[in-house]
This record gives structure tokens, C-alpha cells and sequence, in this order.
């Protein structure tokens, strides 16, 4: 693939005219009047069909798993959370909107690509119907929540959070941290330790098993912090989630007894792969797969914006009696933006044409998709910000967003450091 | 209820147009190109007429080759098919022409009611669809901003400058819209990966009976004679409030006739 086809033009301009009209005129109120993006996503989903179309790739699915069980079908059920055709489609979607409001991609990218997905990978159909549609179709708001105060990259190994068996079920103690949409969340997929009592007290946590819960607003002792105020994508709300004895009924956990142990889970946030049955390991391994190369379509929009702003900009912008563009430095600028913009582009193009062969990018391949798109996306924004001068600086000329939003593809979805440990693992193991 | 849409590609009046310096026709290559903007109400008010009532929509759109993008991009709104008319001869075509074209287009076609835009936003005419019903023989109803269909029974709001007029007809009818009467949809994405898939018939003027020296730009009625960019917007009317700037301000609005 070299470019996007007629078809997927028509696409990108109808998701830039509903950009345009729905979401450009309240980017104010998104970076700083607290307005949620709620709204703006369900109407995303609905002016388009998504919703609809996600509750029947849903139905279909549910069917095929109801008939499999039933022996009618020997087909196999579609792998959750992975790249299909239409999260291609996907991707051309997050480029266009990341160019305005990059949190909307993120609030919407956690609460259907992490939390259903995850549901939908590791759930049973009675918890994938119970939860999991609802998120498909953005009717609920989702969250998933591994990340505590002292356990980021060390996610599994220094993770506090705890469930203790009580009765047939469990109760859930502990607290995370930089939740996606956990401010707003009406589903969340909470990832906590096992600590049976019966173990002793010298238990070494970090060995001990991880279950994943989904929980619901409201229940008795889950409590949901306000959102933080922070550098960028603000139109994407993050939180802090508190765990005071809430107690969890055994249909709520997600894949059965689901073991991480600790030595598998020390190489970084990434070994959330460890947390399950080889199934709830490969899906895993699939949501990260998709969340690393979602953030290469997330960066092609900042790159893509900033080059169209900067050319505007450079050949506008009068010094000394000419364009800035004449200037070379300024050139070099524009430049390396346009070089950044090929090899990201190619790296989405490469997404899309593999999903259409019915493959899937490696671990470390979209590891490596990651880590090179964040930085590039980055620099391309802080040097608009310079390319513009003090107009840079302000507001008004929206690159100092496009700065702010694209520094945060650096940290989430796995630290860049995080990215590096995969790759050379990829690179050195083999795998 | 069987529903055609006329639709046009236009130069995007967002952008700066001009006519050909050679022979002073729209220059169709200045701008980017789109569908003019009321033919999307025209649409989506066919939908929503089919949708309630069952139904079929058909596009009917005259223009140039290139103008299948319209078509496609018009088609994932919804519509069932299209009928795209293009021949050489029809270039510079004036009012009267395209009139006759498309009357002979929807005389192939079967419909209840046509709907399209008000106006095109390069031509601006206004007056085609009384063409078409003269030539038709069928009510004309322009300029809603409301249509409802009872039985035969056509009714709409006719917008004016004062407020709203209320029309009624039987059809078979043609029916214009302005853009105050509906809210457009996005094509959803089933939609218009499905639009590729779609019928487009294509008709050239020997399909429809029309010859070459009924049309195109030596036979219109109407002939552009010379024509000039606008001038530059004039700096506005500055009054400086020394006691009497209210009077100044009702003067100023009054010579310009807004009060
Ligand atoms: C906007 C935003 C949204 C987020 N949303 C979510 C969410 O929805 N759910 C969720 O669970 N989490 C979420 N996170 C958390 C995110 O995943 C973590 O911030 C990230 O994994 C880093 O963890 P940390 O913040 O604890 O940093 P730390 O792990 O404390 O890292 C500190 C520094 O050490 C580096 N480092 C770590 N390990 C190594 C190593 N092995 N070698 C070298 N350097 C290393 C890191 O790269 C970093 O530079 C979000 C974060 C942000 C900023």
C-alpha cells in the first residue's frame, strides 16, 4: 500500500468534516473548561455507525462462540483485540482527530480498545454481554486500570493493589493511578494481586498471582477521584481510583484464577501478558500490540498538523522582507517534519496492510513503531512551536497543544524506556 | 415512494472562484470541487421521506466525468443508485439547456417527487426546478424549509424573508430545499465503504434524445460578456462618539437601509 485508497479518503474527509463541525469549535472548553468528551465521542459513534456496527460484529460473534459450545461449529471464534479491517479504518479516524484534540482518541481508545477488548478477550459471553457491549458501543464509559502510585513500568511486580479471597469471592483493597477516564468511568477492569491469608505473612507479593475484576461505579468502597490537571490531552480525563473493602462476587473476575508471577512481570508494563491462561496471554499481548500501534496513528495526526500549520506559517510569515520559508533553518525544520510524516505513515500504511494479510506486527515490531513515532511526533511539535516563534507559544496558534499532547505518547502505552526493554528482548530472545 | 435527488458538483464556495479567462465559464479547476452544499439537505430530506414512507432515491446529477466523486461521496449518505448524464456537448450548457436535459433524464426515470437544492452556490439560478415542472408538466414547490407527503398530497413551508408561506401540490411534484429544513447526516462508514458498490447508469445526450445543438455554451441564451474579481472590501465607516454618535449610528444604518 502507498496511499490511502478512494474509499479510505471518503472516510478520512467525512471524519475531517465531523472534526471540523463537532469538535473544533469546543476545543476551548475541552483544553480548559473541564468539558468531558463524552458527548462528543457517542456522537462520533453514532453519526458515523460505530455503535451499530460494533453491536453486530458483537452479536455475531456472541453466536459463534453459543454455537461452537453447542457443537454446531468447529470455526474458530475471532482473536480479541487485535488489528482487523476495520480498526484499520480505525486508525485513519485517530490521525484526524488527534490533529485537534488528541485526549478525545485517548478516552476513546482506553474505553473500547483496553477495557472491552479485555473483556471481550478474557470475559465469559455472560460477562462480555454484561459489560463488554455497552463499552462497544460507547453507551458506558470504560476504564482500565493497572497503573498505581509505585508501580508504573514495574506494573505487575510492585503492584499494591489486593483481592483476599471472602467466601466465594473476593475483597478488593488498594488504589490506582493515571486512569484514563477513571473520573467518568462506569466500567472499570481492575488488575490487583492475590493475598490469601492462608499463605502467611511472608509471602513475597511481587510472586503472587495477579486476577483481573471488573467493577461498576458506585459499588460500596470504589471511589473515584476528580480528574488531575496535567500537561496535555486534556480533553482526556485521568484519575485516581481508591479501593476501600469492596467487595467483588466471584463473576466478577475475568478468566478464572488468572497467575502473573512476579519474575515474568518485572521486565515493565508489558508483561500484562503474563497475567493469564495462554488465551488471556495472547490477548493481552494483542491489546498492547494495538494500543503501540494506535499511538503511531496518533502521532502521524501531530506530525501531519503541524507540517500543514508550519507551511502555512513559514510561507505567510515576513522577515526582513521575505517569507520565513527562504530561510534554510527554517527549511531544515520543514524538512525533517516531512521525513518524520513518510516514516510514520509508512509505519501506519505497513499496520494496515498487514491486518489486511491477517497478521499482526510483533511485540517488539510495534514496540519499535512506538517508541520511533513519539519522539518523532514530539520533535516535529516542539519545532513548530519554535518554527512559529512567540505565536508559538501561544494558544491561539494551537502547535503548543499539538507540543503538550504529543509528549504524553512518550510515557503512556508503556514508557519509551519500557518500548526500548521490548525491543531489545524482541531483538536478543528472538520473540 | 420512488424519490430522485438532482445533484451538481460546484467549485467550493469556502474557496476562491473565478470563471475561465477563454471562454468565461465556471472554472470548475479553480476551486476544489464538491456537491453543492443545499443538494446534502435535498438528500437527506429524501432519506428521511423514505424512510418513513419506503421508498427508493435515485441521484441524478449532469456535470463532467470527474464529477463521480460527488456521486460516490452523495451516495454514501444513503441513496440506492445514481444516474450520471455527461457528454462533451453539454459544457457551458446555460439554464434553459440543463433544464431540457434533465427533463429528458426524469422522463426515463420513474418518481413521486424530485427534491434539490434552492439554488446552486456557482450558478445561483433559482430557477430550475420551475423549468423542469413547465417541461414536466408537474407542480413546482420551492424554497422549503418543511415538506411533508400525504398520499399524493405534497405541503411545505415556503421560507421567506418575512417568515414562511404554506404550499401545497399533488404530485408528482418538484420540490426545492433551503438548508434551514434538516441537518445533513455523516455518512457512516458501512455507507460509504458500500458506495463504490452502488448503480451509477450513465446517460450521454444521444441516450436521452437531446442533440449536441440544443445545448452547450454556443447555443445558451445567456451569454457572459465580460466579467472582473470583486473589488476589495472597502474600509468600513468609523464614527466618533462626541455626544451625538447614537444619532451618527441611526443615520449610518438608516443610508444603508438596515433600519
Ligand atoms: C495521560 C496518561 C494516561 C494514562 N492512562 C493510564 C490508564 O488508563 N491505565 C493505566 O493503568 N495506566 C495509565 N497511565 C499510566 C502509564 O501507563 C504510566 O505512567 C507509565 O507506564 C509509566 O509509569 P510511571 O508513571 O509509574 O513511571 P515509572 O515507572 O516510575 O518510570 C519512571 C522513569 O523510569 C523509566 N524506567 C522504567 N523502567 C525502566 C527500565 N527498566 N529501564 C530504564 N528506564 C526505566 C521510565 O521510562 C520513566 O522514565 C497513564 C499515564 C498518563 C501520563
Amino acid at each position: 500500500m502507498i496511499e490511502w485508497s478512494d474509499t479510505e479518503i471518503m472516510i478520512r474527509d467525512a471524519v475531517r468534516e465531523f472534526v471540523d463541525n463537532e469538535i473544533r469549535p469546543h476545543v476551548d472548553e475541552l483544553e480548559h473548561g473541564g468539558l468531558p468528551p463524552y458527548d462528543i465521542i457517542r456522537k462520533f459513534f453514532s453519526s458515523f455507525g460505530v455503535d451499530a456496527m460494533n453491536r453486530e460484529n458483537f452479536k455475531r460473534r456472541i453466536e459463534k462462540v453459543k454455537a461452537r459450545e453447542a457443537g454446531a461449529d468447529s470455526g474458530q471464534a475471532d482473536a480479541g483485540g487485535g488489528i482487523s479491517g476495520q480498526e484499520a479504518m480505525a486508525l485513519l479516524a485517530v490521525t484526524e482527530i488527534c490533529k485537534v484534540s488528541m485526549g478525545i482518541t485517548a478516552a476513546m481508545g482506553v474505553s473500547v480498545g483496553m477495557a472491552a477488548n479485555t473483556i471481550m478477550a478474557r470475559g465469559t459471553v455472560a460477562q462480555q454481554e454484561r459489560w463488554a457491549l455497552d463499552l462497544l458501543t460507547f453507551d458506558k464509559v470504560g476504564a482500565w486500570a493497572i497503573t498505581e502510585p509505585d508501580a508504573g513500568s514495574d506494573a505487575f511486580g510492585g503492584m499494591h493493589t489486593t483481592v483476599k479471597p471472602d467466601g466465594d469471592g473476593y475483597v478488593l483493597n488498594g488504589q490506582k493511578t493515571f486512569i484514563t477516564n477513571g473520573p467518568y468511568a462506569d466500567t472499570v477492569v481492575v488488575y490487583a494481586k492475590l493475598r490469601d491469608p492462608a499463605d502467611g505473612s511472608d509471602v513475597d507479593l511481587r510472586r503472587q498471582p495477579v486476577l483481573t475484576f471488573v467493577l461498576d461505579s458506585g459499588m460500596d468502597g470504589f471511589a473515584q477521584g476528580k480528574p488531575f490537571r496535567k500537561m496535555g490531552i486534556h480533553s482526556s480525563p485521568t484519575g485516581e481510583l481508591f479501593f476501600d473493602d469492596v467487595h467483588l462476587e466471584p463473576d466478577r473476575m475475568l478468566a478464572g484464577p488468572a497467575a502473573a508471577k512476579g519474575s515474568e512481570a518485572a521486565a515493565g508494563r508489558g508483561s500484562a501478558e503474563g497475567a493469564g491462561s495462554d488465551a488471556g496471554r495472547e490477548s493481552a499481548r494483542a491489546n498492547f500490540v494495538a494500543e503501540r500501534v494506535g499511538v503511531a496513528a496518533m502521532a502521524l495526526g501531530v506530525i501531519e498538523e503541524c507540517l500543514r500549520l508550519c507551511l502555512e506559517y513559514a510561507k505567510n510569515r515576513k522577515l526582513w522582507g521575505q517569507p520565513i520559508a527562504d530561510f534554510q533553518l527554517i527549511q531544515l525544520k520543514l524538512a525533517k517534519m516531512e521525513v518524520a510524516r513518510v516514516n510514520v505513515q509508512n509505519m501506519v500504511f505497513r499496520t494496515v496492510e498487514m491486518a489486511r494479510a491477517g497478521k499482526t506486527p510483533t511485540l517488539a515490531e510495534a514496540s519499535a513503531m512506538k517508541l520511533y513515532s513519539s519522539e518523532a511526533a514530539t520533535e516535529v511539535a516542539m519545532d513548530a512551536v519554535q518554527l512559529f516563534g512567540g505565536n508559538g507559544y501561544m494558544a491561539e496558534y494551537r502547535v503548543e497543544q499539538l507540543a503538550r499532547d504529543a509528549k504524553s505518547l512518550m510515557i503512556y502505552a508503556g514508557s519509551n524506556e519500557v518500548q526500548v526493554t521490548h525491543i531489545a528482548k524482541g531483538l536478543l530472545n528472538g520473540g | 415512494m420512488k424519490i430522485v435527488v438532482l445533484v451538481k458538483q460546484v467549485p467550493d464556495s469556502g474557496e476562491e472562484r473565478t470563471l475561465r479567462a477563454d471562454d468565461k465559464t465556471v472554472d470548475r479547476d479553480a476551486a476544489t470541487k464538491r456537491m453543492n452544499e443545499l443538494d446534502e439537505h435535498a438528500i437527506e430530506e429524501a432519506l428521511k421521506l423514505a424512510e418513513a414512507n419506503g421508498g427508493e432515491v435515485t441521484l441524478l446529477t449532469m456535470g463532467p466525468g470527474d464529477a463521480t466523486d460527488t456521486i460516490r461521496k452523495a451516495l454514501s449518505m444513503g441513496p440506492d443508485k445514481a444516474v450520471h448524464v455527461s457528454d462533451d456537448a453539454l459544457h457551458g450548457s446555460c439554464a434553459i439547456a440543463t433544464s431540457k436535459v434533465l427533463a429528458a433524464a426524469l422522463g426515463k426515470l420513474e418518481w413521486d417527487l424530485v427534491l434539490c437544492g434552492a439554488e446552486s452556490t456557482d450558478g445561483g439560478v433559482q430557477a430550475l426546478p420551475h423549468m423542469l415542472a413547465e417541461r414536466l408538466g408537474v407542480g413546482a414547490v420551492t424554497g422549503a424549509r418543511k415538506v411533508t407527503v400525504e398520499g399524493a398530497t405534497v405541503t411545505v413551508e415556503r421560507q421567506t424573508d418575512e417568515g414562511y408561506e404554506v404550499l401545497q401540490t399533488e404530485g408528482p411534484a418538484i420540490v426545492s430545499v433551503w438548508d434551514t429544513i434538516n441537518e445533513p447526516r455523516y455518512p457512516s462508514f458501512k455507507l460509504i465503504m458500500a458506495a463504490k458498490k452502488k448503480p451509477v447508469e450513465s446517460f450521454a445526450l444521444a441516450d436521452l434524445g437531446v442533440s449536441a445543438d440544443e445545448v452547450g455554451l454556443a447555443n445558451a441564451t445567456s451569454q457572459v460578456l465580460e466579467f472582473a474579481p470583486k473589488p476589495p472590501r472597502q474600509a468600513g465607516v468609523k464614527i466618533t462618539d462626541e455626544g451625538e454618535g447614537g444619532a451618527k449610528l441611526v443615520e449610518y444604518l438608516a443610508s444603508e437601509k438596515f433600519v
